[in-house]
């Protein structure tokens, strides 16, 4: 229940509203623990809403997290906060916390907003689309995407100009330019990290031309284009809107490469790279699709039998590490890469180039807590103070960890460590009622 | 009767249906249907805006019932009794139509056909919709104890976990000691703990629980009821010793004086141990066991030591819980005979028994009494299979070799390793181990399926032979001292306990969950969870983050005391009824009473008892019998529909 | 496309909510195509089926009624297997003595996981259907 009354006191702080965050909430709201649940997106959903279908099923993301994000926002033990940032998190007495929060104002009175779009048309201001990774543009005055929830405008203050266009054609009269910055100082009784992950960004890698050319895109930009809620209604090349018909995906992009400060695997960029070659192969039956892989690593349950699949619909697997890539006249790439089979250095011309870039942590969370040190992992993920016998726990005592904040994981992965992060949070505030 | 008001809502799933099904044209064939009151499509039946839209319009139009044509019930069939239930309607009341998997998917192939059929799924759902009555649950009190079957590290987390939330557990071990796989180990990756401190550290926690039962030495062979009520009846076999005469130093001879030796299993048969025994000084709990299957009676060891008492008696125990939590764990692959060298060549193990090796062995290596240097290490056996049942990657042997591999290194002196792969997946921070292994000389050679090594035997010598992919296909050849065969995780071969609970598997032959990312840890029986590597291939953390899940999910179907079953029983009508036993006969729930009534010998259902399968009604000659929701009319009517 | 104008045989598959249902459903799953004249539904367990629903249904105009049994994976217990075979029996003779051939009811057993057989018991089926009776 999105909702700005001040309720000062809760069972448990979850920060972070994407899958893991939201199974955590849910399992506390439903053994009947009050739960406030903060994201600092303007929606709930965190980057699983933002997928077009997830592997090995090929279900639509959208199926499996609407309904969870309906049920957590209508929950009558949680609270949300969206576009809200925690704060200073103290601990003060054994079973006790303080967290400051910070509500930004949406410049829109959600209760009363009918996401009639009015307010987008209206909107003089162009600026690029995060929620679409800037593959497109969006108002200042907008909706985030199509099935984020709260389903209502915001106000991206930084590019409005308040030419009051947007007020004018409101038909419920639910934007409000007097709404300010509210600082909250919550008492909790116990702490669920659920900040989630980061992506690589790839323009750290300049041999492969992200950012530089324009048919080098990354793979949650492809997630986008593929997606049910996609901004092109197909695929296309972003240099010049052209239908792709030789796509080449690059894996390991920012993964296990100490040259770029991320030695380990990312876990999950192999499949989706797999995944979303299998719905290119679907969508454009005639186009090629080509593989650039070190290991496939298809280790999870029915992952293997996926991998074998996608051989199957002739998707083209080449183990090789692309050196670098060069864009030729007329947009097309040259991918430079060692083929391992061959034993030499080779060349291939590919219309689009997607970077299967990999997970980073999302870094800051252990500045929150000011009287205690929230221990990190050698790679900045959160620590797990006993990672065998008790995944979900942190140096903190009654602070718990939850899905790709503890490192690089997929959906039902992240799904299970929730639930042991949850399930410790519930054992915590039992033993101490 | 008044006609019916129905809402439909046919859904697009967001391409995943409309891409092959005309959803705007089984919107008009069916809006012109006499109770339809409404047809709409929309692109997302379960997003939040359109569950609004629909309770809106419910409220608005006073709809007596709606239809979602969408994905199989199986996902989405709840979301929409909750969507009526918030509009005040009867969950009941509620009919779904699966025109995703088995319209759009199935025969995609086909778009008209696709078409065609989902047009009928949704007028054989409107049929249905006619019938769909409001009906009252009904309330059960159900028992706040979980039965946890097995006691590994996933069993004893679960446990725990459950005690902490105030919940009785009953802990069933197969074996006479608990701990499972991760007892059998010393080192583990990831972790400076060893497997046996670990399950050391997680007994002493599950003795300080007092609503903890452990019952090792104990199977269920029993399982009646449903959840919130279901009993059990499990068998435990005596120690044949008394705890409380128990004299270490006494027991220690009595295992000494023991004539009878088999292989130890719990070293992977390569040693033998006794009939009265212990599988390592620190095992819990800390009595030995005397295996009745290989004892003599020879009566040894009761010469020596008061504790052994022959006259303990096998148990019959009754438990009453109201939810149980599978946690029975995996076993090792054993590789066919001949399958790289097994069985065929003195020097060929697998990777377990590798592991016991460098667990109990110190300074040198050896195996058959030769000192080992050379060892290769031929993955993915069992696993990834291209000519056998088992297809599935089996997740953990690749970080569990490497670790092994590392361990040996630094253990024992001139350890060169030779890992034959397919691949390496250390995902995640186990590539951290990969790289160091790697740093350490350690040598890869790689092979696609289709060029898997030989191992070949000269005499006396092992070779294995490979064209390694990373240098260009070249054939390479390593005389090892010893072949390590990396084995994968396979289903447990005895699955009485899954057919006792009727535990669906999947493809794999693992325990299928309802849905990987929506319900990951219940099965489609009510109340049975299921956790760890009875589910399918998993490291320790990600087994007891599984087990912590379903802690949680069992905890939470009982922490109210009371649940609320389905009312889809069977009904009778009295007046067709003869009483001729038939139906009594039929039920295997004991759910049918015969009863008097106005004069007449009819039967009677028990609502509480009856689990509403149905068998009663064919048996029934007057066909007096009707299960509610699939009774012949409901059945005949949409037969109509869908011919 | 030819595949638009080719004739099926309309089955109806009594299938099971907990066990056959989950293999239909992964059928579709995994794009196993079968002929899309194949309609199910759902009831709790293959041995609460009606010979009367079977016999309704060839009087209706389905060309054949293909049980998808619960097997020995029935959640409801053992005597499922032998239930069902029963009312097959059962129904069997009554076909007989209405004239139709009981060839054109078929059953097996269909697990969870069975996605496979049960597309291929469709296609046999569905070729068998159009042989004897639209030939």
């Amino acid at each position: 229940m999105e909702n700005p009354i001040k309720n000062i006191s809760y069972d448990a702080l979850v920060i972070g509203a994407g899958i893991a965050g939201g199974e955590a909430a849910l399992n506390l709201a439903n053994t009947g623990f009050k739960v406030l649940l903060v994201d600092k997106e303007l929606s709930v959903g965190g980057k699983m809403i933002m997928l077009s279908k997830v592997f090995p099923t090929l279900d639509c993301s959208a199926c499996i997290t609407t309904p969870k994000v309906s049920e957590i926002s209508r929950h009558p033990n949680i609270t949300i906060f969206t576009g809200s940032e925690v704060g200073e998190i103290k601990k003060i007495s054994d079973h006790e916390f303080t967290a400051k929060v910070t509500k930004h104002p949406r410049y829109v009175r959600v209760e009363d907003c009918t996401a009639c779009q009015l307010c987008e048309k209206a909107c003089p201001q162009n600026v690029r689309d995060q929620y679409q990774f800037g593959l497109i543009g969006r108002k200042a005055a907008f909706i985030p995407f199509s099935i984020c929830s709260p389903k209502a405008a915001a106000i991206d203050i930084d590019n409005c100009t308040l030419c009051g266009a947007c007020e004018k054609v409101c038909p419920t009269n639910c934007i409000d330019f007097t709404q300010e910055v509210e600082v909250m100082d919550l008492h909790v009784k116990t702490v669920v990290i659920a900040t989630g992950f980061d992506m690589f960004d790839a323009k750290k890698m300049p041999r492969y031309g992200y950012g530089q050319y324009k048919n080098v895109i990354t793979a949650l930009q492809m997630e986008r284009e593929l997606a049910p809620t996609r901004p092109f209604n197909t695929i296309l090349r972003p240099g010049d809107g052209k239908v792709p018909d030789k796509i080449a995906y690059v894996l390991c992009v920012g993964s296990r490469d100490a040259s770029v400060g991320n030695p380990i695997c990312s876990q999950i960029c192999c499949m989706y790279s797999i995944k979303q070659a299998q719905l290119l192969m679907g969508a454009l039956p005639m186009a090629d699709v080509t593989i650039y892989y070190i290991n496939i690593r298809s280790f999870g349950k029915g992952f293997e039998e996926f991998y074998q699949q996608a051989k199957g619909m002739g998707v083209n697997f080449v183990k090789g590490k692309i050196g670098r890539i060069s864009e030729k006249e007329g947009g097309n790439l040259l991918l430079r890469y060692e083929d391992i089979n061959e034993g030499k250095l080779q060349e291939a011309e590919h219309d689009m180039v997607i970077l299967s870039t990999g997970v980073l942590p999302n870094k800051g969370i252990d500045k929150f807590f000011v009287n205690e040190t929230l221990a990190l992992d050698p790679f900045s993920f959160v620590g797990q103070s006993d990672m065998l016998a008790s995944p979900a726990k942190t140096s903190i005592e009654g602070v718990f960890v939850a899905g790709t904040a503890t490192g690089p994981m997929d959906i039902p992965d992240s799904i299970l460590s929730a639930g042991a992060a949850s399930s410790e949070a519930i054992s915590y505030l039992i033993q101490q009622a | 009767m008044k006609k019916k008001k129905i809402g439909v809502y046919i859904c697009h799933c967001g391409g995943n249906i409309s891409d092959y099904v005309d959803v705007e044209k089984v919107r008009q064939s069916v809006e012109g249907e006499d109770i339809v009151f409404i047809a709409k499509t929309t692109m997302f039946a379960c997003s939040d805006t359109n569950q609004r839209d629909m309770v809106d319009d419910i409220k608005a139009n006073n709809l007596d019932g709606v239809i979602v044509a969408s994905c199989s019930p199986k996902l989405h069939q709840l979301t929409f009794r909750n969507v009526s239930i918030r509009a005040d309607l009867n969950k009941y009341t509620y009919v779904h139509a699966n025109i995703r998997e088995q319209a759009s998917w199935a025969h995609s192939d086909n778009k008209m056909g696709a078409t065609e059929k989902a047009i009928h799924l949704v007028k054989a759902a409107i049929a249905k919709a006619r019938y769909a009555d409001a009906l009252e649950t009904n309330k059960i009190k159900a028992k706040k104890a979980v039965a946890v079957i097995g006691a590994g590290v996933a069993g004893m987390k679960a446990a725990i976990s459950l005690a902490e939330k105030n919940t009785e557990v009953i802990l069933i071990e197969k074996e006479p000691f608990v701990g499972g796989r991760v007892a059998q180990w010393d080192s583990l990756s990831t972790t400076t703990e060893t497997g046996k401190n670990m399950v050391k550290r997680l007994y002493s926690e599950l003795t300080k629980h007092d609503n903890i039962t452990i019952l090792t030495n104990s199977e269920v062979i029993e399982n009646k009821g449903s959840v919130g009520n279901i009993s059990l009846k499990v068998k435990r076999t005596p120690r044949f010793i008394k705890a409380s005469a128990c004299h270490p130093d006494d027991l220690k001879r009595a295992i000494e004086v023991c004539p009878v030796e088999v292989p130890d299993e719990f070293n992977f048969r390569l040693s033998n141990r006794k009939a009265i025994y212990k599988n390592y000084p620190s095992e819990y709990p800390q009595i030995p066991v005397i295996d009745v299957k290989n004892c003599t009676r020879c009566g040894e060891c009761e010469k020596v030591c008061k504790a052994v008492d022959f006259t303990e008696k096998e148990e019959i125990l009754d438990v009453e819980v109201g939810s149980v939590l599978m946690a029975t764990g995996f076993d090792s692959y054993t590789p066919e005979y001949g399958e790289f060298g097994y069985a065929t060549s003195d020097n060929v193990i697998t990777l377990p028994q590798f592991k016991r090796m460098i667990d109990t062995q110190f300074d040198k290596l050896t195996y058959n009494g030769k000192q080992i240097k050379n060892i290769a290490y031929i993955y993915c056996v069992g696993s990834r299979q291209t000519d056998g049942e088992n297809t599935y990657c089996s997740r953990n042997c690749c970080t569990s070799t490497i670790h092994a591999a590392v361990t040996a290194k630094q253990k024992f002196a001139d350890i060169n390793n030779y890992h034959f792969n397919r691949g390496l997946r250390t995902y995640g921070k186990q590539e951290i181990l990969y790289a160091d292994s790697l740093r350490s000389g350690d040598i890869y050679l790689q092979s696609y399926e289709d060029g898997l090594p030989t191992v070949i035997t000269e005499g006396k010598k092992t070779i294995v032979k490979i064209n390694d992919i990373l240098t260009n296909g070249r054939e390479i050849e390593v005389e090892a001292d010893l072949v390590v065969l990396v084995t994968g995780m396979v289903p447990r071969a005895d699955n009485t306990i899954g057919s006792l609970f009727k535990i669906p598997k999947g493809r794999d032959k693992f325990y299928n969950e309802v849905h990987m990312k929506l319900r990951p840890v219940e099965t489609v029986i009510d109340g049975i969870t299921i956790a760890g590597a009875c589910q399918g291939p998993k490291n320790i953390a990600e087994s007891v983050n599984s087990a912590l899940s379903a802690a949680t999910k069992s905890y939470s179907i009982l922490s109210k005391g009371e649940l609320e079953t389905d009312p889809l029983v069977a009904t009778i009508d009295p007046e067709k009824c003869t009483w001729c036993g038939a139906c009594e006969a039929a039920c295997p729930f004991d759910a049918i009473l015969k009863v008097e009534k106005d004069g007449k010998t009819i039967a009677e259902i028990n609502n509480t008892v009856c689990k509403g399968c149905g068998m009663c009604a064919p048996v029934c000659d007057p066909d007096a019998v009707n299960l509610i929701a699939c009774s012949s009319k409901e059945i005949m009517s949409m037969i109509d529909a869908l011919v | 496309m030819a595949e638009l104008n080719k004739k099926s045989a309309k089955i109806l598959v009594f299938s099971t909510e907990k066990i056959s249902d989950p293999a239909i459903d992964m059928a579709g799953l995994l794009k196993l195509h079968y002929p899309p004249t194949v309609y199910t539904i759902s009831i709790p367990c293959s041995s609460g089926i009606k010979p009367s629903w079977i016999l309704y249904a060839y009087e209706k105009g389905f060309d054949g009624v293909f049980i998808a049994a619960d097997g020995s994976d029935c959640v409801f217990g053992e005597s499922c297997t032998e239930k069902t075979g029963h009312l097959v029996g059962k129904t069997h003779n009554l076909m007989k003595e209405n004239g139709i051939e009981p060839a054109r009811l078929r059953m097996a057993a269909i697990c969870s996981v069975c996605s496979e057989s049960f597309v291929k018991q469709m296609r046999t089926f569905n070729e068998y259907l159009l042989k004897t009776l639209h030939a």
